[in-house]
């Protein structure tokens, strides 16, 4: 039974074979797709089976062209058992070395090991073994191939594409111009991946990020805008973060964060009555005027000379302000206040008290 | 047989502004480094001769979920089976693109982001005066005079 189907199998390839030789030789085109329509008098299913295969490209073999058109090929003929077997191996002993590869696999598509003339092993080797070769391996087929997208390739679909793009503007070659002109930065998120829906739910996030020092504020409205802004606000690069996401779509969010940018910038140059009310304890850094130390080194100063009646203390104090050493004293009083406790700090505090006590 | 050959514009040019992008952040993540590999080579070389200035190409640290269940159906605590699931990522930063260059661009490494890979993108535009967002105009006026 199944050596009879094989026989049949046979004379069918042969005969179809003939046919697509004749129609390859006769006509021009390569395309063989309306071969499958032909009616043949031999077992259906076998013959539309074997079209599919052999019409899948033009082999762009010279043939005879035989006297009958659609007659039974000859016994014994040698020339076209040679062609046969020509088509039933694998393409990969008919390619020059020296071929167009992106015609071979112009797209992506599964790795096809009678098209690929390479020596590719893949896959966990057997007991004393190498890793199973690349014809039926599976491993070559699930994992995806980049054999559409070598250098070459990658090169002539770069050309094709270079008139899309355009050029950045060469008045903004360095970060520092981009940074002056365009303080303002809005960070955007999209996402692509494979999902029952096309929609990321993190896609509407939008962050804006500005610096403070590129904003219009005077001292109040700086110090307001950080006090408003409270977690959002780093001391250290002074910028100011709006994450916006409480809104579905991405445009929905970038407004809101515009909006609250404006909000914080008005409100922080508005003074409203109650400011007035802030005392040492709500001030975000060391102030020396009017502050214990002030009072302690004015006080310790009178007492080393002591005023004399025709001066009057008003005078007095502004004149001991005024002296170099005083001013000396407070400057390294508030940075030590205020940066803390540092090698320098301390020294520099050290240098301004012995200047003033002349030790 | 005689070809006959249409010409069409396929390049058409309007007068918006384009859009100008400080950075350009590509992730790509996915279960196999080799593959991560190869789209990482395909990605610098795309960039490279589309004259785009590659800031960074770095590899973060993977991430492996694990879980542990139960070998079998009923019973038989003791015996568990564990499995793994690695993500690897790539990152890819280009820095100062204009807005047609990165659509391009993203939409050719997009055509080409193999079966099993997923990929985040994260923009940073430029706001410009001549937006034509109603919000971006109305935040001009807060800047120093001299930034704009």
């Amino acid at each position: 039974m199944i050596w009879r189907s094989v026989d049949l199998r046979r004379t069918a390839l042969r005969t179809l074979l003939q046919l697509q030789l004749n129609m390859a030789a006769s006509t021009f085109c390569p395309v063989l797709l309306p071969l499958s329509r032909i009616n043949c008098k031999l077992n259906g299913i076998y013959t539309l089976i074997l079209l599919n295969k052999t019409a899948a490209y033009s082999t762009g073999l010279s043939v005879k062209k035989t006297g009958a058109k659609t007659g039974l090929p000859q016994r014994g003929g040698k020339e076209l058992r040679r062609q046969i077997k020509q088509v039933l191996q694998p393409r990969t002993e008919r390619m020059a070395v020296d071929q167009d590869w992106t015609a071979v696999y112009p797209t992506a598509a599964s790795f096809k090991a009678d098209a690929v003339p390479l020596p590719v092993r893949m896959g966990y080797p057997v007991k004393k073994g190498v890793p199973p070769s690349k014809k039926g391996n599976l491993e070559l087929l699930k994992i995806p191939n980049f054999l559409h997208l070598t250098p070459n390739a990658i090169k002539k679909q770069c050309e094709a594409l270079k008139p899309f793009c355009t050029e950045w503007p060469a008045a903004l070659d360095s970060d520092e111009k981009c940074e002056k002109h365009f303080p303002i930065q809005v960070q955007k998120k999209d996402y692509v991946f494979a999902g029952p829906s096309l929609r990321h739910p993190d896609a509407r996030i939008v962050t804006l990020t500005v610096k403070l020092s590129s904003l219009n504020l005077d001292d109040h409205a700086r110090k307001k805008m950080i006090k408003l802004s409270g977690e959002r606000y780093n001391k250290d690069t002074d910028t100011l973060t709006i994450t916006a996401d409480s809104c579905p779509l991405k445009q929905q969010n970038h407004d809101y964060a515009m909006y609250m940018l404006t909000v914080l910038y008005h409100e922080s140059w508005k003074i409203e009555a109650w400011e007035k009310e802030k005392t040492r304890a709500d001030m975000e850094e060391y102030v020396w005027e009017d502050s214990p130390s002030q009072k302690n080194i004015l006080e310790t100063l009178l007492r080393i000379r002591p005023l004399s009646e025709q001066q009057e203390e008003g005078e007095v104090r502004e004149e001991l302000l005024g002296r170099e050493e005083v001013q000396e004293y407070k400057d390294s009083v508030t940075k030590l206040k205020n940066e803390g406790e540092t090698e320098g700090n301390m020294q520099q505090y050290k240098e301004a008290v012995k200047k003033l006590l002349s030790i | 047989m005689c070809w006959i050959i249409f010409f069409f514009k396929l390049i058409t040019v309007i007068e918006e502004p384009d859009t100008l992008f400080q950075t350009l952040t590509v992730l790509v993540k996915g279960h196999d480094k080799a593959v991560l590999d190869s789209y990482e080579f395909l990605a610098s070389m795309a960039a490279k001769e589309l004259g785009l200035t590659l800031a960074k190409v770095s590899e973060p640290p993977k991430n492996i979920e694990r879980l542990t269940l139960l070998k079998s159906v009923h019973i038989f605590k003791k015996h568990r089976v564990q499995y793994e699931m690695r993500t690897h990522f790539r990152c890819i930063e280009i820095s100062k693109v204009t807005g047609s260059t990165a659509q391009v661009y993203l939409e050719y490494i997009q055509r080409n982001l193999p079966e099993g890979m997923a990929m985040e993108v994260t923009k940073t535009p430029f706001i410009y005066m001549r937006s034509f967002s109603n919000s971006d105009v109305s935040v001009f006026h807060m800047l120093k005079p001299d930034s704009v």
